[in-house]
């Protein structure tokens, strides 16, 4: 009798549980089905050099003065580390566009992130920094050696497989390569605890200033013109407000045609962020074998070509196409 | 034989029903409700994901012999290593300075400040130091368990040993111990064994939680934190889940190893104790 009633009391208490977990979780999940005034945008970014084309428009107040009219009140923005966190975040809706590698969008969008490529951000612009003590002729030094980068299916991983591969060395067991964020990797090259680093601007110049090591590799040799940032907006934003995306590029292209022509104030707008020595970000600048361009076309080959490095080394396990992760509409309108 | 199985499952019916409702649950919240794979997989997503697991193979060093094993299994061999450096150091530190500290009352007063400066730091904010000063290999990973583990098993030493009742140590004196090693091997050691048997198992408990942060800034390319991060990165939230299990069954194991173990060993006499 008093098993049957707790039996009873148990099957009672489930049903309860799983009503409350029923409707708070289809909260969470719930999806607009008629598109609404957009008022709130956040941006994705990270803490490097590639994508200055944010925060110059941020700075000069273009977000705000171009977006406004649109109905966009309040603009956000969020800081990663690297781009696997950053696309981890658009999956989870918190984010509406982010600059991000095309690796990581390329990962995100093979596991069902709904969003597409509208500009390009850079191309190249990441440099292989060896310890100051190795010898560096050619890939062939690099051969036992422990690298870092950021983790798998970023552009830097990407790469520098591939093109460790394509120099005759197995990245999996002719290279010790640890996937780490940059200031764990900068950390772990000063403290000897790994002989080169593969990482974006400006950390080799940072390293290369600090004279623990010097760039042997630029990312641009691995392969000329290669993608590296692109500007990511979300589906639901394309479908439902094409106007605020339109604009998004518009200002994305302005920003970018001003960094081209002023880098020194660009130099500035990126060191104030990041509470930089302003002299690094401009040597940097320098230094650096990447190029600012908000044109989609120049990228698109390369692109695909990651999605299928990346198919064939398993990190993704579908096979995308142009399509599925270039939305050129916005930028072509630009030019009519 | 039959009967007996049957009688058995009778008696853990309601234990069983809980984990099967749980499951079903889960299952038509991920498929019905959620309909989205990276905010919630579901258990068959998760069930498969862990065959995939299992059936991949790794490779796992010892003693200059590569021994392929599944993938998983390799992962758990080197959390459990960089679980046993972190765990093994925190004992070997932190019982004799808990002790000492509980004993002695200069001790106490030397290590006391300095420890309550240290202990609320987290343990994910000495990665860079493990790997300045200890370096990308399990030895850095064990650095970061062992600060997790260390401050409990401290503090539960030293509060045993606070503890002691003053009675029996005036008894154990009348009776000829003299020595404060004598009165802390018969008297304070046995007195505390609970309280530092309590901080061993919240200490393992924190160093098994720490396993993901310490697996984190590339000390090595397995382990289940790792795997954790990577399948992370890669959005692979199937795996995530399946690891995270992983980790939680490990656990549990682990605690309840120790537990049947100091209460045979070391806890016989408390048997009919009402705790």
């Amino acid at each position: 009798m008093r098993y049957r009633t707790s039996t009873k009391l148990y099957a009672f208490s489930l049903l309860i549980i799983f009503i409350i977990a029923a409707v708070l979780i289809s909260g969470c999940a719930e999806r607009d089905t008629e598109p609404q005034q957009v008022s709130t945008l956040t941006f994705g970014y990270q803490p490097s050099t590639h994508q200055i084309a944010y925060l110059t428009a941020k700075d000069q107040g273009w977000w705000d003065e171009d977006l406004s009219p649109l109905g966009v009140q309040t603009i956000n923005d969020r800081l990663f580390p690297t781009g696997a966190p950053e696309m981890s975040a658009m999956l989870a809706g918190e984010i509406d566009v982010a600059y991000v590698g095309a690796a990581p969008f390329v990962a995100a969008a093979s596991s069902g992130l709904d969003a597409k490529i509208v500009a390009a951000a850079q191309i190249q612009g990441s440099d292989i920094v060896l310890r100051n003590d190795l010898p560096y002729e050619g890939p062939e030094n690099l051969r036992g050696l422990r690298i870092a980068t950021f983790p798998p299916g970023t552009i830097q991983d990407t790469l520098l497989r591939d093109w460790l591969r394509d120099n005759g060395i197995n990245p999996d067991t002719e290279v010790d390569i640890r996937p780490m964020g940059p200031g764990d990797a900068v950390t772990a090259l000063s403290a000897g605890q790994v002989d080169a680093v593969f990482l974006p601007h400006p950390s080799p110049t940072e390293i290369e200033m600090q004279g623990i090591g010097r760039t042997v590799v630029q990312s641009g040799e691995m392969e000329e013109d290669h993608a590296c940032c692109v500007v990511v907006v979300s589906g639901r934003l394309i479908r439902d407000h094409p106007d605020v995306v339109q604009q998004i590029v518009a200002t994305h292209v302005r920003a970018t045609q001003y960094d081209t022509g002023h880098v020194d104030e660009a130099a500035v707008t990126f060191a104030d962020d990041q509470g930089m020595n302003v002299s690094v970000v401009e040597k940097s600048l320098a230094d650096w074998d990447g190029t600012w361009v908000a044109d989609p076309g120049v990228i698109i080959n390369s692109t695909v070509e990651y999605a299928q490095v990346q198919y064939d080394q398993g990190t993704i396990n579908t096979q995308l196409t142009q399509d599925d992760l270039f939305d050129l509409s916005f930028y072509e309108a630009l030019d009519q | 034989m039959v009967r007996g199985s049957f009688q058995r499952l009778k008696n853990n019916s309601v234990e069983l029903l809980s984990v099967v409702s749980a499951l079903i649950i889960w299952q038509v919240t991920a498929v019905y409700i959620v309909q989205n794979k990276f905010f919630l997989p579901s258990f068959t997503d998760v069930a498969q994901a862990f065959i995939i697991t299992v059936s991949r193979q790794g490779v796992f060093p010892f003693l200059s012999m590569n021994l392929e094993l599944p993938v998983l299994l390799v992962d758990t061999l080197y959390s459990l290593m960089h679980f046993s450096i972190g765990l093994v150091a925190a004992l070997a530190i932190g019982i004799p300075v808990g002790m000492l500290m509980g004993w002695f009352r200069s001790v106490e007063r030397v290590f006391d400040p300095l420890i309550e400066i240290v202990r609320p730091i987290p343990p994910l904010a000495w990665i860079p130091f493990a790997i300045i000063w200890i370096g990308l290999n399990p030895f850095g990973a064990g650095f970061v368990i062992f600060i997790g583990s260390l401050f409990p098993i401290i503090i539960n030493t030293f509060t045993g040993f606070k503890s002691v009742p003053r009675i029996y140590v005036e008894a154990a004196k009348v009776l000829g111990c003299n020595t404060d090693r004598e009165l802390m091997r018969r008297v304070a050691i046995p007195s505390a064994l609970p309280s530092i048997a309590a901080g061993v198992r919240i200490a393992m408990g924190v160093g098994w939680m720490c396993l993901v942060a310490a697996e984190m800034f590339g000390v090595s390319r397995n382990g289940l934190g790792f795997k954790i991060w990577h399948n992370y990165y890669l959005h692979h939230m199937d795996f995530v889940l399946v690891y995270m299990l992983v980790l939680g069954f490990l656990g549990l194991l682990i605690d309840r190893l120790l537990r049947s173990y100091l209460e045979d060993k070391f806890f016989k006499w408390r048997t009919g104790v009402v705790m």
